[in-house]
């Protein structure tokens, strides 16, 4: 062991350095407890009287109020907008993935010249920011609904329009990570299917997707977690209360809170939005937050 | 043979994205209401009126700023973490917890944040309580909002970017510090010879990753500021502006698509330029060192 350090002057140095060290570590840990205190006292406050939430703001309620989730769900709306995000999320979901599975095998495996430029196609759209869209989107969404009730349908539900602009914007996204995924997976499995008879769709869908689980996951649950959170589109697309999702609602029960001060009743909404995400964090977070960061480091 | 798979999200694509985006700029050309008023094409005259419009040029300005201000705020987070997170007990629970404010909703967000910056919110009252006082302020007034929405966003960002990062280093041999450790590096230096220029590809997409997201901030500002009035001028960003043109905002005004149009354009050549200027510069560290 070589006792001449190379690099520094130890005596001084060190000494900086190990307080910085300490200083680092305490800050990460301070920044660890305040996102826990946040997540309870947001918690706690969704559980106190209004007025308990200004008079005792660091305290256990006085009385519990869970009234508050029931006073939310029904008076202010959040039941029906919780309804309309669950299904508009999951319906887009399963869309965005049935598309875009498929299209970046065929990208990851698809040699010569068609391949590269499509894919690069694919992933120029996620430099263009949503805004791009604002103006077209609302065109398009009132043409569109024109055009149904009077020729097509007789009807038109503009959530039907945001799930076909959540599956547009979400797929340069969902196609990039899942080429690298496919990528990275070896081809030898797909000649042995092909030497047993099994034809490109078979041995896709029986040995390629089991294999890109993982991938396949983490891409769901972002996508998940982005459309739960988005706001703009239904902002700019619904008109209708009785329409619109979870944190548009939360905006209008914001709104009105100069007259309602139903300030217990506004967190217990925050809980009604955060939780769910909260949850599907800590039951499949780990697995998805590594493979996000895997798939975007390609 | 592929092709079957590929057809139906191209086609979704090109129809529903590349389209729209295309017919947006179009309209950035044209001076519209919305369909069934008048519709005219005016060049670039909505460019040339939107950057002499003062109102125009502070949300420019502001985005700008914000960008770039909290975009600082993450790497310095980051930095931290990177120093420090391999060698601290429990890493990886401190890594699940400082991402947790990312997958929370922005309104959500904006609506705690802005809870505990009310004028007798919590805040307010724990400087009052360390004797303090000088320091209080009316935080979500319009001279003081922005900072604190600022605060609001690398709370709820800089997670994400420390767990990007983090993953980055652990792909470093853990030999190499073994060594720099024996030769006496400290932390710092260790950071600075092994650590920066490993991660230096990483650093670069994650300086991307929040150009894109930093330019359209927009739900955390409507929190902040509620839809029922207008965010003031100090706290608006381009989507905020752009909101406001596309619905006439809530007075209940004129829709000006064309300028809107015009502003989703200007919003994608800045993250473009962005884009290119960060990789540009992570390329230039990585030569200097």
């Amino acid at each position: 062991m070589s006792t001449v350090p190379r690099i520094g002057r130890p005596s001084l140095s060190a000494a900086l350095s190990t307080f910085v060290a300490f200083a680092l570590k305490a800050s990460l840990w301070l920044w660890v407890v305040f996102n826990l205190a946040m997540l309870v006292w947001i918690f706690l406050n969704s559980v106190k009287s209004s007025r308990d939430i200004f008079a005792h703001p660091l305290g256990l309620p006085t009385t519990w109020h869970w009234d508050n989730f029931w006073t939310a769900l029904t008076t202010s709306g959040l039941g029906v907008a919780a309804l309309n995000t669950v299904v508009l999320v999951a319906v887009s979901v399963a869309v965005i993935m049935a598309l875009s599975v498929p299209a970046a095998y065929a990208l990851a495996r698809l040699g010569g010249r068609s391949a590269g430029p499509i894919t690069s196609l694919f992933s120029a759209g996620m430099s263009v920011p949503f805004q791009a869209f604002a103006v077209p989107m609302v065109l398009i969404s009132v043409g569109l609904s024109r055009f149904m009730v009077e020729w097509i349908t007789g009807a038109w539900d503009p959530r039907i329009t945001v799930a076909i602009f959540y599956v547009a914007l979400s797929l340069p996204f969902s196609v990039f990570v899942l080429v690298g995924y496919f990528r990275s997976l070896p081809s030898e499995l797909e000649e042995a299917g092909a030497l047993d008879g099994a034809g490109s769709f078979r041995t896709f869908l029986s040995i390629m997707v089991p294999l890109a689980k993982s991938g396949i996951t983490t891409v769901t649950v972002l996508n998940v977690l982005g459309l739960w959170n988005e706001t703009m589109i239904v902002l700019l697309l619904v008109p209708n209360q009785g329409m619109q999702t979870l944190n548009v609602a939360l905006l209008n029960f914001y709104s009105d809170m100069q007259y309602t001060s139903d300030w217990g009743g506004l967190f217990a909404g925050i809980v009604i939005v955060v939780a769910p995400m909260v949850i599907l964090y800590f039951w499949v977070g780990r697995r998805v937050v590594s493979g996000m960061t895997e798939g975007i480091g390609k | 043979m592929y092709m079957p798979l590929l057809l139906p999200a191209l086609i979704v694509y090109v129809v529903l994205f590349i389209v729209p985006a295309l017919y947006g700029m179009t309209l950035s050309f044209a001076s519209w209401a919305g369909l069934g008023s008048a519709f005219h094409w005016v060049g670039v005259k909505n460019y040339v009126d939107l950057f002499t419009s003062p109102v125009f040029l502070s949300s420019f300005w502001n985005t700008l700023v914000l960008t770039a201000v909290v975009g600082v705020a993450i790497f310095l987070v980051s930095c931290g973490a990177m120093i420090v997170l391999r060698s601290t007990k429990g890493h990886s629970f401190i890594r699940s917890a400082v991402f947790v404010p990312y997958i929370i909703s922005p309104i959500a967000i904006g609506l705690s944040v802005s809870f505990l910056f009310n004028p007798k919110g919590m805040i307010n009252t724990l400087l009052g309580l360390l004797g303090l006082d000088g320091l209080q302020r009316p935080w979500l007034a319009p001279e003081n909002i922005l900072q604190v929405i600022m605060v609001g966003l690398t709370w709820s960002a800089a997670g994400f970017y420390v767990v990007l990062l983090m993953s980055a280093v652990d792909a470093i041999p853990a030999s190499l510090y073994e060594s720099a450790q024996i030769e006496g590096a400290n932390l710092l230096q260790q950071f600075r010879h092994i650590t920066l220029p490993l991660t230096r590809d990483m650093i670069s997409v994650a300086a991307v990753l929040w150009v894109i997201a930093g330019i359209k901030t927009f739900e955390i500002i409507i929190a902040f500021t509620g839809t029922a009035g207008t965010p003031p001028l100090e706290a608006r960003s381009l989507a905020v502006e752009q909101y406001l043109r596309v619905t006439g905002g809530p007075a209940g005004g004129i829709p000006q698509l064309g300028s809107a149009a015009a502003i989703g354009v200007i919003m994608t050549a800045i993250t473009v330029v962005l884009i290119l200027l960060s990789r540009r510069i992570s390329r230039r560290e990585a030569l200097e060192m």
